[in-house]
């Protein structure tokens, strides 16, 4: 157990360095004192170019810099930005918590909607209800988020408010300490955007694998041996087929809490996807790494939780 | 030559045996596999129906030019005077000539939503067949040489894998500025390890079979047992994949341009013209011009997202919903016609008793 977590660590570490390393490659391929000619203000005379590239570290050789980020990392700091020489720490700790309030709240939900109607398909194979289930999922899974988020503002908010029902707030973020009523209120839309797109792969996910399931041998047996259909098909079916569920809720979450780009894009949300796509747009290299450094973590972090879950739920997975 | 390969053809018609246990119903043709997968997939009216439309798509794509002259708006021609109301508000669909309205700057939606036909066809069929072909390579060498090759390359392929990818993207596409070319590259080159590592594990299990083990046994080089003897095998997964992966590039694009890090306006892309609409809250003052393009990237996606899973029913029939193997048209209508000689008999027969 021990050995595990202690070889995902080593694991982490050397994705984080492989990433961060590809990450500033790419943003070194242009030329630097076009990078540092982009903060120095406009019109910027050649002397006070020279200045920024040495205020913001860019007069010293690629892998100096390298190193020198490598170095702050590990006394974790992300370091300044260029755009404002603010410690990204804090803009993190702002956006962070936008991110995971959309991405926590939507999975909840997308699991509640997705995982019920992939049983209800796969327990009436071919029947009126596992078409209008198979319908559902391809419906939304060929829906981009940004056409759902977008419609869904026009229909619910714009058209209802302008019905006078103004059951949805427009875009924007109220955080949870703040009200914790108006958070949630804020948050309906966005979580169900992202929920409906997310759930509609858990749909066909938990189908197809508890398809799968209900036709190996121990099922035949549960059943021959006089136990409900209920008892079958919730015990041993549905416990066995949820595995893939769990590698693939990993994946998702941690993908999504560095960054639900779309739906904040759509919503206003200022969360952490706002965040690294300003960066992009400025060239704002620190903290584009910042958020590729946490999202590499993230998803690290969640592969290994799947791994540990697995082994709670299958026996046979040994953990070495 | 390959061993089980489509070209073995059988054909044992029974026709002429009438002593054979379920008579002239059971005349056995032989048909290849492919064959077999058509008569299927054209039993299946979905995957039809969506075939249809993306060939129409196709063909609208193509046509733009013409289409549009027809039209006679311009993709992105600013119509100051027809297409905008003297207060400057969007002409709604069906006013002024404009079938679909006009967007903010007066704009023929219906023109630049077949020209966004064209961006979103090049660079979800182009990206996929890059990323395929990539793919492809890389999952037969991994695949068939094992060892040092494919750890190094399975490890590459997983690592790509977990990659943030919308972000990379995004960062690699700032950096060199965004130009349709960039888009459909970075797009295959965050796609291509799917389809390697599928191709991979199916070349894992072909390369043990007897086939392979019969081309090396007559002396063929490895390239040729990899190309000729493997590949053709691959051709079944390859196209099911490569259809499910279109409507995924598709979508990347359009959340790309969505973003305003894709193809850059003024050139039309059913996402750059959605987050057109969405500036400033414009969609709210003229609805068509949010509301076309999305139906029209919904619409795209859906019936290649249809199609692949028809196509997987019909090419992969051990997982399908069709388990059975069609009749031929030739049964068909000697089906049709005993029926009918069958009645006429009946009805005879009828005659003769009363």
């Amino acid at each position: 157990m021990t050995r595990f977590v202690l070889r995902r660590l080593l694991y982490l570490v050397i994705v984080l360095v492989i990433i961060t390393f590809v990450t500033y490659v790419i943003f070194f391929a242009g030329n630097p004192t076009n990078l540092a000619g982009r903060f120095a203000g406009r019109d910027a005379s050649p002397q006070a170019i020279k200045d920024a590239a040495v205020r913001l570290g860019l007069n010293h050789g690629f892998f100096y810099q390298y190193w020198h980020y490598l170095l702050g990392l590990l006394h974790g700091s992300f370091g300044l930005d260029y755009q404002n020489q603010v410690p990204i720490n804090s803009e993190i700790a702002r956006a962070f918590p936008v991110t995971a309030s959309l991405v926590l709240g939507a999975s909840v939900l997308w699991l509640l909607i997705g995982i019920p109607i992939g049983i209800m398909s796969a327990t009436h194979p071919r029947s009126l209800r596992d078409r209008m289930g198979t319908t559902f999922a391809l419906t939304f899974l060929s829906m981009p988020t940004f056409v759902l988020g977008l419609l869904l503002l026009l229909v619910l908010y714009y058209y209802l408010t302008q019905a006078g029902i103004t059951w949805f707030p427009p875009a924007g973020y109220v955080s949870f300490t703040q009200s914790p009523a108006q958070w949630a209120v804020h948050l309906i839309l966005p979580w169900f955007t992202l929920a409906l797109v997310q759930a509609a792969v858990y749909t066909r996910l938990v189908r197809g694998s508890l398809l799968d399931v209900l036709g190996e041998d121990y099922i035949r047996t549960a059943r021959a041996k006089g136990l409900s259909r209920r008892t079958v098909i919730y015990k041993h079916g549905v416990r066995a087929a949820l595995t893939p569920v769990v590698t693939q809720l990993g994946i998702d979450v941690g993908t999504l809490l560095a960054g639900a780009f779309v739906t904040e894009q759509v919503f206003g949300l200022t969360g952490l996807g706002q965040l690294a796509l300003n960066a992009i747009r400025n060239s704002d290299l620190p903290v584009v790494a910042a958020v590729v450094v946490l999202a590499a973590s993230f998803i690290v972090v969640m592969n290994t939780i799947v791994d540990l879950v697995y082994a709670v739920l299958d026996p046979r997975v040994r953990l070495a | 030559m390959s061993l089980i390969g489509a070209d073995v053809r059988i054909e044992v018609a029974e026709e002429h045996n009438p002593d054979r246990k379920g008579g002239a119903d059971r005349e056995f043709v032989g048909r290849t596999p492919w064959q077999l997968a058509w008569a299927r997939l054209r039993r299946d009216r979905v995957a039809m129906v969506s075939l249809g439309f993306i060939v129409f798509l196709m063909l609208v794509a193509i046509f733009a030019p013409l289409l549009t002259a027809l039209i006679g708006h311009g993709p992105n021609t600013q119509y100051s005077t027809t297409g905008l109301s003297p207060s400057g508000i969007p002409v709604a669909p069906g006013h002024n000539g404009f079938l679909l309205g006009t967007d903010d700057q007066g704009r023929d939606v219906l023109s630049r939503i077949i020209y966004g036909a064209r961006i979103s066809l090049e660079v979800g069929v182009g990206a996929t067949a890059l990323a395929l072909g990539v793919g492809l390579v890389v999952g037969l060498l991994a695949g068939y040489y094992g060892g040092w090759i494919d750890a190094l390359l399975a490890r590459f392929m997983d690592i790509l894998l977990s990659f943030p990818i919308l972000l990379f993207a995004l960062a690699i596409i700032a950096r060199f500025g965004p130009s349709l070319d960039l888009v459909l590259i970075v797009i295959a080159m965050f796609s291509w390890p799917y389809i390697g590592r599928l191709v991979r594990g199916q070349v894992i299990s072909l390369r043990e079979r007897e086939f392979v083990e019969a081309a090396r046994a007559l002396g063929s080089s490895d390239l040729r047992i990899m190309f000729v003897e493997i590949a053709p095998n691959l051709i079944a997964l390859a196209v099911i994949y490569a259809t499910l992966l279109i409507p995924v590039n598709i979508v990347t694009e359009a959340t790309l341009s969505f973003l305003g890090l894709g193809v850059l306006p003024p050139t039309a892309s059913w996402g750059n013209m959605i987050a057109e609409a969405q500036t400033g809250d414009l969609f709210t003052v003229a609805w068509w011009f949010l509301v076309f393009p999305c139906v029209a990237l919904v619409l795209t996606t859906l019936a290649f997202n249809l199609l692949g899973d028809g196509l997987r029913d019909a090419l992969d029939p051990r997982h399908g919903r069709s388990n059975i193997i069609p009749p031929t048209k030739q049964q068909r209508v000697l089906a049709k016609l005993r029926k009918r000689t069958a009645r006429e008999a009946a009805r005879e027969a009828e005659r003769a008793n009363a």
